[in-house]
């Protein structure tokens, strides 16, 4: 975990995160129409605008450093 | 102005900005490079075939109409049929939806379900099936009914795909490659494809000599005539004619994987009203014909005829009888049938399907019998030697079973199961059940359709399901097949060269691979055209597996012949037969005697038919063979054999006369002549030429640049390591979740290449690298086959590839059986358990990893809890425990992205996760790479770029290669590149590789040195160079030049494997086998006997005892054996474990056994063993070191009662105290008494 333990100084983004994270909701994207899905935990899988069934975790935004060797 | 439609046609340029168009802005019309998707079409055409839309009868409905009525009685089976109540049921249509969300699921908005749905969700893609049946009781009213069959799985951008002819833009915005071909299925989140399969030329009686045919019983000799007969709906039924010694002749077919023997002269009987005159006259022809005179063929059809009399069958009306009397249990029809009717059953089934399978008329079961005079004709020809054999392994007499035709055979045979045997079963369940019941009560008339229906299996959509994942065949007929495994294989996009591979690929059959001898293997004139002569794989699929020739196609629609036997009629086609080929050989069209005509009208004939069909107006199809053989010698059968139906092999070639295309099939091509190139014409012999010499080539062989200056090896070899390149699959990488792909990062498109290059679009999937390559020996590192990489190429990106791998975790049950449907399950961390910082850290709020993470060996990457349902139905975790995935391989890797996979129904919670990881792999010592001439070799040394060498104008080589590399390999295709590449560099061109463009009055080298002089270079390629090291001018100059570089698969980081100790086998103590495990590499006898013939004894000592299973084990010196010691039991320590002494119980004497026992008059120790036995004596024990082996073999042995003594040499000894004679030893108990 080098490297990681960075954590992104907190801004809007991170405060919202930290909101839905105290709730247990996580954002998700959906495959299908790119909207940002919201879930609670063992929330069904779908998204709440099309309906789709297949959703993407959205890049982390702490930020992930390696050592370039 | 409408726009333009996409050009579709290319040369060899770069055409940078018109691809990168493409890229930017999919076209909206169609496809830039149609010539992909013609090459995959076979494919998806047949899968068509099954279900059409455009009116005309698909291969279902054929085979619905084939399936027929089923019959059943209820009531006593001894009663009389005709007072029994009859049930027919038959089907009405077969239709097949589209994918769709399942109706239960409300939230979609979206109701398709398209491909890369099903690849990212790794299900299968899949429609509904659903059957229209109806049925009568005891011939009242039809009712209707309609009964799902489950789900089946549909062919991408076939008819009942979305993306049926779809257009790029579409196509990306489907989550699709712009140029996605389909072809395939998409069976849980895998590409599979049913392999194409060379089958017997349907419809054709093959003169086969085969000795097992004497097998079949006494007087069975090796000759037969074979026929492979092809129902409409492409199932296929095999009819043999056995030749028998005494000249009598039989007829065999295959049912349900039974053979049965029938004399021919009874199904001759049964077909038609007829007498032996008839049958004598149509076998040697009218008395007055020549053929009377062949007394060899009139003495066996006499005996023929005469034996036959046994029987005591004249009629058609009586054979029938008997022939249905004989097979009524086999075929399994109804009792109501009367024994005539079974007769015409059986002829309708099993006798030459091809010529009438379905309400056969009269006149159908003349042509039937006509054939059949002609087989016995063939036969009795064959014997004579008139007649050569045909080579069933020749492409001639060949033809492609397609995957969507098999796919259809399959899916028939499970309907008509279905519809007789599961019904059958079902209803006598029903009757059993129900004592009351008949077909005519009602309560039957309520359950039929669903409750007793439901009682078949009829889920047909999971049996194909099966079918395609496992590729195994589940047929009680055997669907006329010589294999039951093999017939899908994995669609693996390693790149994009492998992948289209797999669509061009003919197997010969699982069958043949078996075989010892190599005949079908062999490469024969006849696959000319067809077969690609250097695209088959070497090692023990060589020669079995096939590729076509990029040209060749194949016909997956029967063409239009009705007008053809109207023009054969007008062109002098008669009836008149006879057995001498002098006089008059056979016009065969689909395997049905069209007529007869004179042999020397024949060739006229067939000219002829040729230049209508080419001219085309006159009803005969361009797809039309015309197979005319002449007459010969002792050669094949003479006759015109037209074919016109499908799953042939066609190619185009140029038809002289008209200078137009014509289609020429397999087995009409060896009595033509083609002329290869224009020059070769011969006048008033040549008919027609190729279009270009490389269309015999297959895709892959015609990329390989030059290929016509390597030894021909050398590009079999690039065949194959195209395949194992490390390239681009694709560019909808993002929606893919293949279990592991590579790709390269720095892929460019290759200075020299064919316009087939850009045909095919192979820019949008680069596969290599150009690179500068210097052909000289520098470092003492390229010897055998080694490269160097310079070292700042590498830093710079050079060959720089990534693995791509993903992991399913599922929190399901993944069996096959649905078990309870409640969650038990759920990803995240365990509410309240305590979770360590560095375990927490590692994943996200929701127990998911954090995509763009690094993970090592041991990271966890998900984490899980058990939960259950509380009184209100909400799942809560009870235990508090969290259980975690981890990442288990030894390679660092990224992750890339992560999929949260919801169910079909869209209302469960998460239970699959799909995780998609990056291994980066940048080359290191010991990756492979080749160049596209079969020259592969390993990456040895990366050599700094101050010490590479470097010419007079400052290039230094990216890679180094050893000359030695070339001599006996004689790979000048790659000089010639090399050459071409670095005049195409200097002059920004793109080079055109094509083979067969040179010859030796306009030389390559010539052209490509002419083109380097212009640029200020040497002509022969060659240059001054300087060594980097000492900065001197070499002695000789470098032959350096652009050539283009594969990486390929085959990486040290999958494959090293070390260990010195790890894991053992427990019985044995030796290593275990498997890089996985961590086990090690045999040393094998011959490696034994390496190390011996050296003397490296410790070597040896090494690897054979202490790094295997070395082992230390006590022994007894006394009586020598590993098995009687024992550790001794010391009854005051207690269980604690304690280096003990060790005896041997073998030697030592039981204290309570000793008689007047006097224990002061012992000597020595007194031990006590585990049951608390004292014991006295067998002190003389000792440690040595043995292989773990030679103990498991002694323990062996003593179960068999076989004892082991090793002697142990007393020199070594240890002295236990001080030097005295030795114990004396115990006294007998007798002398002790004296």
């Amino acid at each position: 975990m080098s490297g990681q333990d960075y954590e992104a100084p907190s801004g809007a983004f991170s405060q919202r995160d930290d909101v839905a994270a105290s709730s247990g909701t996580m954002i998700y994207r959906c495959g299908d129409c790119a909207v940002r899905v919201p879930l609670e935990k063992g929330a069904p899988i779908r998204c709440q605008k099309c309906g789709a069934r297949v959703l993407y975790k959205e890049r982390t935004r702490r930020m992930v450093q390696f050592e370039a060797r | 102005m409408a726009p333009e439609r996409t050009n579709t046609t290319w040369e060899h340029g770069y055409h940078t900005l018109r691809r990168e168009k493409l890229f930017r802005n999919p076209p909206t019309d169609q496809t830039a490079y149609p010539a992909l998707q013609e090459a995959v079409n076979p494919h998806i055409e047949a899968f068509n075939a099954l279900f059409r839309n455009d009116g005309k009868p698909s291969l279902l409905d054929h085979a619905i109409a084939e399936i027929g009525t089923k019959t059943f009685l209820d009531g006593d089976e001894r009663a009389d049929p005709a007072s029994r109540n009859k049930l027919t049921v038959r089907y009405k249509s077969v239709t097949l939806q589209k994918a769709q969300v399942a109706q239960s699921n409300k939230f979609a908005k979206r109701r398709e379900i398209f491909p890369a749905e099903c690849r990212e969700r790794h299900v299968s893609y899949r429609g509904k099936l659903t059957a229209v049946l109806e049925y009568r009781i005891n011939n009242g009213d039809a009712h209707e009914f309609v009964r799902e069959l489950g789900q089946m799985p549909i062919m991408v951008k076939s008819n009942k795909c979305h993306l049926e002819n779809n257009s790029p833009a579409q196509l990306v915005e489907r989550k699709e490659e712009s140029e996605e071909l389909g072809g395939y299925f998409v069976i849980n989140g895998i590409e599979k494809i049913i392999r194409l399969l060379l089958m017997n030329k349907r419809n054709f009686p093959l003169a086969i000599t085969r000795p097992s045919f004497t097998n079949r019983g006494p007087s069975y000799t090796p000759h037969g005539i074979i026929v492979r007969s092809v129902r409409p709906d492409e199932t296929s039924q095999t009819n043999v004619l056995h030749y028998l010694n005494d000249g009598n002749v039989t007829f065999r077919f295959s049912w349900r994987k039974n053979e049965y023997l029938v004399p021919v002269m009874m199904i001759l009987k049964a077909l038609v009203e007829t007498n032996d005159r008839e049958i004598f006259e149509s076998l040697v022809g009218p008395p007055t014909s020549k053929g009377v005179e062949n007394t060899f063929l009139t003495d066996r059809v006499e005996l023929l005829l005469r034996t036959y009399k046994t029987y005591n069958l004249y009629t058609k009306k009586q054979t029938r009888a008997y022939l249905g009397q004989k097979f009524r249990v086999v075929l399994g029809v109804p009792d109501t049938m009367t024994d005539y009717e079974v007769g015409t059953e059986f002829l309708r089934k099993v006798v030459l399907v091809h010529l009438g399978c379905n309400d056969v008329t009269e006149e159908q079961d003349t042509d039937k019998f006509k054939m059949l005079l002609f087989m016995c004709r063939k036969l009795y020809a064959l014997v004579a030697g008139d007649c050569a054999v045909d080579n069933p392994d020749a492409v001639q007499n060949q033809e492609i079973l397609l995957g969507g035709f098999l796919y259809g055979m399959i899916l028939k045979e499970r309907l008509e199961d279905l519809l007789s045997t599961a019904l059958r079963g079902a209803l006598r369940d029903h009757l059993r059940r129900n004592p009351t019941d008949s077909f005519v009560s009602e309560s039957f008339r309520k359950q039929f359709p669903g409750h007793i229906f439901r009682k078949t299996n009829e889920n047909i959509g999971n049996a194909l399901e099966y079918f395609l994942s496992t590729g195994n065949l589940q047929s009680p007929s055997g669907l006329d097949l010589q294999q039951v495994s093999g017939f899908t294989v994995v669609a693996e996009k390693l790149n994009f060269l492998r992948f289209i591979s797999h669509f061009r690929m003919v197997h010969r059959g699982s069958f043949f691979a078996q075989l010892k001898t190599t005949t079908v293997r062999k490469l024969l004139p006849e696959s000319w055209g067809f077969l690609c002569p250097v695209h088959t794989p070497d090692g023990s699929p060589c020669g079995l597996l096939n590729h076509f020739a990029h040209k060749c196609k194949i016909t997956t629609k029967a063409a239009d012949v009705s007008a053809v036997p109207g023009v054969l009629l007008e062109l002098g086609v008669n009836n008149y037969s006879s057995a001498a080929t002098t006089e008059s050989v056979v016009v065969m069209l689909d395997g049905k005697v069209v007529g007869w005509c004179a042999p020397q009208n024949a060739k006229p004939l067939a000219d002829t038919l040729r230049q209508l069909k080419v001219e085309g107006g006159h009803g005969i199809p361009l797809e039309l063979e015309i197979g005319y053989v002449p007459t010969s010698n002792g050669g094949s059968y003479p006759g015109i054999y037209m074919a016109s139906n499908t799953s042939r092999m066609v190619r185009p070639v140029k038809y002289l006369a008209l200078n137009k295309e014509d289609m020429v099939g397999p087995y009409e091509q060896p009595y033509m002549s083609i002329a290869c190139v224009e020059q070769e014409i011969v006048p008033g012999d040549s008919t027609h030429v190729e279009f270009d010499p490389t269309n015999i080539l297959s895709i892959l062989a015609n990329m390989t640049p030059f290929s016509d200056f390597n030894q021909s090896p050398r590009n079999m070899y690039q065949c194959q390591m195209g395949k194992q390149t490390m390239g681009t699959p694709g560019a909808a990488l993002a929606h893919r979740t293949d279990n592991k792909m590579y790709r390269i990062q720095t892929g460019q498109t290759p200075v020299v290449r064919s316009p087939l290059h850009n045909t095919y679009g192979f820019d949008n999937f680069p596969n290599g690298f150009n690179a500068v390559v210097a052909v000289i020996s520098y470092t003492g590192y390229d010897m055998d086959d080694a490269m160097i990489i310079n070292k700042s190429a590498h830093e710079r990106g050079f060959g720089h590839g990534s693995i791509y791998k993903t992991k399913k975790i599922s929190l399901k049950d993944d069996s096959r059986t649905r078990s309870s449907k409640t969650t038990t399950k759920m990803f995240g961390f365990a509410p309240g358990s305590p979770i360590r910082a560095s375990d927490r850290e590692m994943l996200d709020e929701d127990g998911l990893p954090y995509v763009g993470r690094l993970v090592r060996e041991g990271d966890i990457i998900a984490a899980w809890h058990t939960v259950s349902a509380d009184y209100s139905g909400k799942l809560v975790n009870r235990d508090g425990i969290t259980h975690w995935e981890r990442y288990k391989e030894a390679e660092d890797a990224f992750i890339e992205e992560v999929r949260v996979i919801g169910s079909d129904t869209g209302n469960e919670p998460l239970q699959t996760l799909s995780i998609k990881l990056r291994v980066p792999r940048s080359p290191v010592i010991g990756d492979k790479f080749s160049s596209r001439h079969g020259q592969k070799g390993v990456c040895s040394q990366k050599w700094p770029a101050v010490d590479m060498p470097f010419s007079e104008t400052g290039i230094q080589p990216d890679v180094i290669i050893n000359p030695h590399a070339f001599p006996s390999r004689m790979t000048i295709g790659m000089f010639v590149e090399s050459l071409a590449g670095k005049a195409g560099a200097l002059h920004g061109l793109a080079q055109d590789s094509t083979p067969f463009k040179f010859s030796e009055e306009n030389m390559a080298a010539d052209y490509f040195g002419h083109q380097l002089m212009k640029a200020g270079y040497n002509y022969h390629g060659n240059e001054p160079m300087y060594s980097g090291i000492t900065g001197e001018e070499f002695m000789c100059d470098i032959y350096i030049g652009v050539v283009y570089y594969q990486r390929l698969r085959h990486m040290v980081n999958d494959k090293y494997q070390v260990r010195t100790t790890g894991p053992v086998v427990p019985t044995t103590g030796q290593p275990i086998k498997g890089r996985k495990k961590g086990g090690g590499i045999r040393v094998g006898e011959m490696e034994r006997d390496a190390l011996l013939a050296h003397g490296t004894a410790f070597l040896l000592q090494d690897r054979l005892l202490n790094c295997s299973d070395y082992s230390k084990s006590w022994i007894c010196r006394d009586c020598g054996s590993f098995l009687a010691v024992q550790p001794t039991v010391s009854p005051f320590i207690g269980k604690r474990k304690q280096v003990g002494t060790v005896r041997c119980r073998n030697c030592a004497q039981r204290l309570d056994q000793i008689e007047d026992l006097d224990l002061m008059k012992l000597d020595g120790e007194i031990w006590e063993d585990g049951q608390g036995v004292q014991w006295i004596g067998g002190e003389n024990t000792t440690m040595v070191v043995v292989p773990g082996a030679l103990k498991y073999l002694d323990v062996e042995l003593a179960a068999m009662g076989v004892k082991l003594k090793y002697n142990v040499d007393s020199k070594d000894q240890t002295r236990r105290s001080a030097l005295r004679p030795t114990a004396p030893k115990l006294l007998p108990s007798g002398v002790a008494a004296a």
